[in-house]
């Protein structure tokens, strides 16, 4: 009688198991061997080679729940190190840190506090942008290009409980250093916009984590130190496609473009293509590579 | 008496609830019972008897016609189980009134039980802003205008109740201002006071009859690594790199919580002044400072910060009008209160004024001048403040 019920709570749990993990993610081939088919895109260390060059990047994204609030999650995509070091020049992009914080209620409102407070209906998640730290630079003469802070309002329309679809828009604020390639502290102009360029970016992920894409379009105008206010738009798109793993490791291909004004010269046009090697990557809770099997 | 055959009389009895804005809100600390009416509905109960009165309330939201829509966010469980009579609390005195369901400390609900935000930690928070800078400066009345964005990236107060040691950090955090261009950035902020319980000296008198009288020193430190200030100036940009500064503090006024403060700080720091006409120097900087950091309000609606710094660089090569030593006087009040908050996150009117005089710019005058700001902070997270 004991080891019956054993073996049938055994096969309970192995069953519940096998319930939680979703069967699109998980491939078995003829030799019973299973296989990941679904990824987390949003944890990974990563190397891409490709038209503009290598680079790294560290990706981070969690949530935070409440016991108490069960319609509540903040959302936070935390990205570290992204570096771009063209192969054939001397070029350079990378970003120290960059993050989306988006909290998703699933009901948003608005709260006067004065006197008894109101609330108001609002349709959409708020949140933020933060970037700390970039730094551009070209093979020609052209100063080097410091980002040193950007931050954005975001109301999110999306309104989704994951990280598979966005539409967010919102104000930018940022504040740029242009400075010479010698590094002798000298800084020839300063650019800021006290949040008077507008952001809208769309983004999307497959259910099974195997295609990813974004559009981010700004624009708006900026104070330049030498030139004044100055109107200036960037747009970029990214799609990225898994197309092979290695060890449960994707690789993926990437595409972009990105458009981007200068105040000195015409509006640039780039393209790029590149692989993307996951190196580390934190498997994607859908998967079960282990099933837990009846024991007697 | 079960509380399901309770309730059935509950139900029956109970008025129509009554949609008001001064409706009396639960005690979270004390139990609720819930019950099911005659129609079905799940009701909230909680006795007070001391003041013999029973609020009741929905067990739901409800929408903007009165019917129940989603479960309560952030309401304490309620009691299924416990024995609950409403003839016999009637026969015993008690009074049923409609109130609304309990919230958080730092929450509140309306009268659709819709739970919201109204207490907001501004120590805590990731925030951004933009305002608007008349400035005003005595030998140049006509530049007059300039607009300004602040930034924190992260600032957060370590504390529990009952801690003695309030930690505070603050990450990335400063301000831009246009036309002229001046920015100040620190990357790392960190900061501690501590309530010393027992006394540096405790004096007794023995005239008329014997009184203690405890003297406490709370001292506590205060760090900031890699903070930057950049100013236009005549002769080009000025920049100033502060790379580290380590000052001791002493609390002249502690809050209960330690999150309000009056104290003074000194120490000493390594800075670094680059100009377009002198290149590179060194200093290190001899500072003090009196400060005040309050919120004003147990809501924390209302903030107060005044900070006055004196500070001395010692430049290892001589400046040209002063020589190796220097003076900076700033001075800095801002106020800042909640305005409204978007999803439970507090957008903030910030109005501060400032006034500096330093001789250690090339090509500024030694000086008052000053500076005023008015402009609007949005902030992330910013929790209820601790009880």
């Amino acid at each position: 009688m004991g080891a019956a019920s054993a073996a049938l709570i055994a096969i309970v749990v192995a069953v519940s198991a096998e319930a939680a993990a979703d069967s699109r993610c998980t491939g078995i081939t003829e030799e019973e061997s299973r296989f990941v088919t679904c990824f987390d895109l949003g944890n990974r260390l990563s190397v891409t080679a490709g038209s503009d060059g290598f680079g790294s990047a560290i990706d981070v994204r969690h949530t935070i729940d409440f016991d108490d609030d069960p319609d509540l999650t903040w959302k936070l995509e935390h990205h570290f190190a992204e570096t771009t070091h063209a192969a054939f020049e001397n070029a350079f992009d990378g970003t120290f840190y960059r993050g989306r914080y988006i909290r998703h209620a699933r009901d948003g409102h608005l709260v006067i506090p004065f006197g008894t407070p109101k609330k108001v209906f609002l349709p959409f998640d708020i949140g933020a942008l933060a970037e700390v730290g970039t730094i551009r630079w070209r093979a020609d003469d052209s100063p080097v290009e410091i980002g040193v802070v950007k931050f954005g309002a975001l109301l999110d329309f999306a309104r989704t409980r994951s990280f598979r679809r966005r539409l967010t828009i919102g104000p930018v604020s940022r504040w740029d250093v242009k400075t010479s390639r010698n590094l002798d502290f000298k800084v020839d102009e300063h650019i800021v916009a006290p949040f008077t360029t507008g952001m809208i970016e769309l983004g999307a992920e497959s259910l099974e984590g195997r295609t990813a894409g974004t559009l981010r379009i700004e624009a708006g105008v900026a104070w330049s130190s030498l030139r004044g206010w100055v109107p200036e738009a960037r747009a970029e798109a990214t799609l990225e496609r898994i197309i092979i793993a290695v060890n449960d490791r994707p690789i993926s291909l990437l595409l972009g473009a990105r458009y981007e004004t200068r105040p000195d010269e015409k509006g640039a046009v780039t393209a790029h293509i590149s692989a993307r090697i996951t190196l580390f990557d934190k498997r994607d809770v859908r998967v079960n590579l282990h099933p837990l099997t009846a024991s007697r | 008496m079960r509380i399901g055959s309770a309730l059935a009389l509950l139900g029956i009895c109970l008025p129509a609830l009554a949609y008001a804005d001064d409706l009396p809100m639960m005690n979270r600390s004390e139990v609720v019972h819930c019950a099911n009416d005659a129609g079905g509905h799940m009701w909230r109960v909680q006795c007070d008897p001391a003041t013999k009165v029973c609020l009741y309330a929905p067990n739901e939201e409800l929408d903007s016609e009165g019917d129940p829509v989603k479960p309560l966010e952030r309401a304490r469980e309620c009691e299924m189980d416990m024995p609950f009579d409403r003839a016999k609390l009637e026969a015993d005195g008690f009074k049923f009134l409609p109130g609304l369901p309990d919230a958080p400390w730092g929450w509140s609900r309306d009268e659709r039980g819709r739970v919201f935000q109204t207490n907001f930690d501004l120590h805590k928070r990731m925030f951004f802003g933009v305002g608007y800078t008349p400035r005003k400066v005595y030998e140049n009345p006509l530049e007059s205008t300039r607009t300004s964005i602040d930034f924190g990236l992260l600032s957060f107060d370590l504390w529990n109740k009952g801690d003695s040691t309030r930690h505070r950090f603050r990450f990335v955090q400063g301000e831009v201002h246009l036309e002229p261009f001046t920015a100040e950035m620190v990357l790392a902020h960190y900061d501690f006071s501590h309530k010393f319980i027992d006394p540096l000296v405790r004096i007794t008198t023995f005239i008329g009859e014997p009184a203690r009288h405890d003297l406490h020193l709370n001292v506590g430190g205060w760090t900031e690594v890699g903070g930057m200030e950049i100013h236009q100036t005549p002769l080009g940009y000025s920049q100033q790199w502060k790379h580290a500064t380590a000052d001791l503090t002493f609390d002249i006024w502690q809050s209960a919580n330690l999150d309000s403060f009056i104290r003074v700080r000194t120490g000493v720091g390594l800075e670094g002044q680059y100009t377009d006409v002198t290149g590179y120097r060194s200093a290190v900087v001899y500072g003090s400072a009196f400060e005040i950091d309050t919120v004003l309000d147990k809501e924390g609606h209302n903030n107060l910060r005044f900070e006055l710094i004196h500070e001395i660089p010692r430049y290892f090569t001589p400046l040209e009008y002063t020589g190796k030593v220097a003076r900076r006087l700033l001075a800095h009040a801002q106020y800042e209160t909640v305005l409204l908050a978007i999803n439970d996150q507090p957008v903030t009117l910030k109005l501060a004024v400032g006034g500096e005089n330093r001789d250690d710019l090339p090509g500024i005058k030694s000086q008052w001048a000053f500076v005023m700001d008015a402009g609007l902070r949005f902030s992330l997270w910013a929790p209820p403040r601790p009880r």
